[in-house]
């Protein structure tokens, strides 16, 4: 049996959807897994970790339109401290957006990673909507792209998926606001106040 | 206004009234911890009351922009990353059909024209070009660029190009 580690390099890690991604991995993988976050502290200790497993899952969200800074730094800690037996490296890339194609930079920056590095490209998923899909009607999607996921890595084929919110632009925009002012409204921020042309109290 | 951010000190005469400088390697600024806050709960502030809550007004008040940056797997090096990912207040949570694409609604972003110079220590390839290229553009719909330029550099030389670009902002 392989063993696969997956890393959760959300800044929010304990409490972000990449951690919710990771457990339905888990739970359609019948490879053994281990799962761990990225902080800021432990970049060596993990690299000394991946000797043990035969892929790396790196899972995250896209972050002002690239890799949010910590995987940057773990990687660099990596291609500093790479392990004596390299994993294939699988990628699961998630935005908020309706567009799964807006990850495609952040993969192209993994596959250049890879390649400088000697590391082998596994599988990638790249999700859209993927902030609010797992508490939408359209939660099987992103489930079932997570499965294929997880047996593509099994098998060894390495394939690309992705998947979104199968809805017209126009009717996620009205979702997504919809979303985010109920969110709002549960903090006691009305839809007015988040709507705020201002910022840091200034007009710009 | 015009802004310069740099990931690094630049050693020339920058000083002018309408220019911002920033060398944000002798900034304290911390990551972003992805909480919303900006968003949902203290609309346009950041809840981390550091160096950078004085930055992202000047991100969105700057009709020129500047970054310096070192290049790192086609992307911003960390210490530009951390700063732009710190840059999320200006923009609200709610989404707007931009460019035939879903994006963020803009708060008061003043449209810009930006330079970013970026460096590595020693010549860059095409394909990492390439991916920074495309991340630009996809930046440029996210932070209200009406156009810009990316110059390619080595770290030997971002002095002299940046100098020399801001010169130029001076003469004009």
């Amino acid at each position: 049996m392989e063993k696969v580690l997956i890393l959760n390099g959300s800044p929010r890690a304990p409490k972000s959807n990449s951690k919710r991604y990771a457990e339905i991995f888990m739970r359609y993988s019948s490879n053994e897994v281990t799962y761990q976050n990225i902080t800021r502290k432990n970049h060596l200790e993990l690299c000394a970790t991946l000797d043990g497993y035969s892929d790396l899952l790196l899972v995250f969200p896209l972050y002002a339109d690239a890799l949010p800074v910590g995987v940057l730094e773990f990687l660099k800690v990596l291609e500093a401290n790479p392990p004596q037996h390299r994993p294939v490296i699988s990628i699961l890339i998630n935005c908020g957006f309706l567009e799964y194609k807006q990850n495609k930079v952040a993969m192209q920056m993994m596959e250049l990673f890879c390649r400088r590095n000697g590391y082998r490209l596994g599988a990638q998923l790249m999700l859209g909507s993927g902030e609010a899909i797992l508490d939408s009607p359209f939660r099987f999607i992103a489930v079932r792209n997570i499965r294929k996921l997880a047996r593509s890595i099994e098998r060894g084929t390495y394939r690309t998926f992705c998947a979104t919110m199968p809805l017209p632009k126009k009717i996620f925009q009205w979702a997504a606001n919809r979303y985010w002012t109920i969110y709002g409204k549960r903090l006691g921020i009305t839809k007015e106040q988040m709507q705020t042309m201002k910022i840091e109290s200034q007009n710009s | 206004m015009k802004l310069i951010l740099s990931d690094r000190p630049l050693h020339f005469p920058i000083l002018a009234d309408d220019i911002r400088y920033f060398d944000l390697s002798a900034l304290k600024i911390a990551n972003c911890v992805g909480c919303f806050g900006c968003w949902t709960k203290t609309p346009g502030r950041c809840v981390i009351r550091d160096d950078a809550t004085r930055i992202y007004p000047c991100i969105a008040a700057s009709d020129r922009l500047l970054y310096v940056s070192r290049l790192r797997y086609g992307s911003y090096d960390s210490v530009m990353k951390t700063m732009l990912e710190r840059a999320i207040p200006v923009q609200q949570a709610f989404i707007r059909i931009h460019c035939r694409e879903t994006h963020h609604v803009q708060r008061a972003v003043t449209p810009k024209k930006a330079t970013i110079i970026v460096y590595a220590d020693t010549e860059i390839e095409e394909e990492e070009r390439q991916i920074f290229r495309q991340l630009v553009i996809r930046n440029a719909y996210n932070m209200n660029f009406e156009s810009f330029e990316i110059l390619f550099t080595t770290e030997s030389q971002v002095n002299d190009l940046a100098k020399e670009f801001v010169a130029q902002w001076k003469k004009y």
